[in-house]
């Protein structure tokens, strides 16, 4: 059993490597985690409890879908916890992997979606150079710089469990979760479209 | 948006005569050694220059579509502005309209193949172009006249999930790269027409990234070429792919897809001659395909899509009255 497991997860990591490959799942293969703050559930259930919060690119096996509510998917992961995920948290191919330069070495590096974030190179501004060339553009230019400087202010202010508020509002599926932290507030509990414990921002 | 379309196309014409004019072809009669040595010249500059033709990094990404982001906001007349308070320092974007439009475009994306990078939606304040632009490192923009004929949140959703497509498939980086290549190939010849020319021919050398930010000069001469391409259109094969993948992100959030089909085909047709935009009849028809093919999974597999439980949610009031509102280019705050 310990050698099919192992198995499993050598065959989800070159599976890894291997963006392009794609096919239909079956019982006992890898599925790769598509949004952030993914929830594992306890059940089905409204009432369930979060087993654990995945990030994207993470793998988990797939052990069928939940008899009653066929939207949900049985798992287990790499850690060996059990439960259920919303079927759109899934994916049988792997996100993509993203191209940043390594800060020791100075070489191009394809990064999984969790090492991009770790890496720093993802925290989006207008670039340097992008402003310099603006301002010194024109007066005009220089005002789109500002506009869009305030964009991403906006922007970047607005977290995951926002946007999980909002689609709850919109009645969507609950896809994006807000994070750990937030998660572990009882007091930002509430119930999803999709009948899940949810947060609320 | 007009008005910038036909000064990229000018540049890009410029550019275009220089390069034709070491055509070896151009040069028959003038000589066998001569068109030797040009033809082998142009070989040598193909060569060094295609190793330009490279997925960037993400920081070279994140430069290049800033720099295209500022030539759309700017020719657009700006981003859509709340009503500047007494004595405020600098633009206020509008924030009822920005927040909503990113909680439903940061929904789509965070489900999408390039999860984790950070997308910024903004909507440019012009009346007249029904448009939406999309530019590398997730800058996606909508026009306020396309916000205006929205009928519901799912067709938002559509039209953004299309934009996003086009970042996560890289449609974008493709004509970066044609436009390096070409600049490389334009400055061996005379670099004076290439500000930057230096690193960028030094980048043949290298692993054919560059670094834009180091040379803005550079970078304004890589994002005007791009933004050249990027005036053409996208290809037949490039908009169907992206219609596909718009669906299957609207249909991941849970928005019924055909919300966006009736937005399709209620949109104009695109007829300038230089466009290489397949026609909205072939769009509609390949998308009606395409759904039918969203069926269940079978028993015993997996199946990321279903067509269950979808919806059709409408835009939120305080959107629409902002967007319809006074077009005088500083709406009220719908916050």
């Amino acid at each position: 059993m310990a050698m099919r497991t192992r198995a499993t997860w050598v065959a989800a990591t070159m599976l890894l490597a291997l963006p392009g490959a794609a096919s239909a799942a079956k019982v006992g293969d890898a599925l790769y985690v598509k949004a952030k703050n993914t929830r594992v559930m306890e059940s089905a259930l409204p009432t369930a409890n979060v087993v654990a919060i995945l990030q994207p690119g993470e793998t988990v096996i797939w052990d069928g879908a939940d008899a009653k509510e066929k939207r949900w998917h049985r798992v287990h992961t790499k850690a060996g916890k059990k439960g259920v995920v919303f079927q759109s948290n899934l994916s049988t191919t792997p996100p993509n992997m993203e191209l940043v330069v390594d800060d020791k070495s100075r070489e191009r590096t394809q990064v999984s979606p969790a090492g991009f974030v770790a890496s720093g190179a993802a925290v989006k501004a207008l670039s340097p150079g992008a402003i310099q060339n603006g301002n010194s553009k024109s007066p005009d230019h220089a005002r789109a710089v500002a506009e869009l400087q305030a964009l991403e202010k906006l922007a970047g202010a607005i977290k995951p469990s926002a946007v999980a508020a909002h689609a709850q509002k919109a009645g969507l599926f609950a896809v994006v979760g807000a994070s750990a932290e937030d998660a572990a507030k009882p007091s930002n509990k509430a119930t999803s479209t999709t009948g899940r414990k949810k947060v609320s921002p | 948006m007009t008005r910038w379309g036909v000064v990229v196309g000018l540049g890009v014409a410029a550019l275009t005569v220089a390069c034709q004019g070491l055509d070896a072809s151009t040069l028959a009669g003038t000589g066998v050694k001569v068109l030797g040595s040009t033809a082998q010249a142009s070989q040598r500059a193909e060569q060094t220059c295609g190793k330009l033709n490279v997925d960037p990094t993400v920081a070279e990404e994140y430069a290049l579509g800033s720099a295209m982001a500022i030539e759309w906001v700017k020719e657009g007349g700006g981003l859509m502005l709340a009503a500047r308070a007494e004595g405020g320092q600098g633009p206020s974007v509008h924030a009822g309209v920005h927040t909503y439009v990113n909680l439903v475009g940061k929904n789509l994306a965070a489900q999408s193949k390039r999860p984790t990078l950070e997308w910024t939606f903004g909507v440019i304040d012009d009346t007249k172009s029904v448009n939406a632009l999309s530019a590398p490192g997730g800058y996606i923009f909508v026009t306020r006249a396309l916000l205006a004929e929205l009928e519901n949140e799912g067709q938002l959703a559509g039209t953004l999930a299309h934009e996003i497509a086009h970042v996560v498939l890289k449609h974008s980086i493709q004509q970066y790269n044609k436009a390096k290549v070409d600049l490389c190939q334009t400055a061996i010849y005379s670099d004076a027409l290439v500000p930057g020319s230096g690193k960028l021919i030094a980048a043949t050398k290298g692993d054919g990234t560059l670094d834009l930010d180091g040379d803005p000069a550079l970078l304004d001469s890589a994002a005007q070429k791009t933004l050249g391409f990027f005036s053409k259109g996208n290809d037949q094969k490039m908009e169907f792919a992206a219609d596909e993948m718009a669906v299957q992100l609207m249909v991941s959030a849970g928005y019924d897809p055909e919300d966006y089909r009736r937005l399709l085909a209620k949109t104009e047709e695109v007829t300038t001659v230089s466009s290489r935009h397949p026609k909205k009849a072939d769009r509609v028809k390949r998308l009606v395909a395409y759904l039918a093919t969203l069926k269940g999974a079978k028993d015993g597999e997996f199946s990321e899509l279903s067509l269950e439980g979808l919806r059709s949610p409408p835009l939120e009031p305080t959107f629409v009255a902002a967007v319809r509102g006074a077009s005088s280019g500083v709406a009220k705050d719908g916050k």
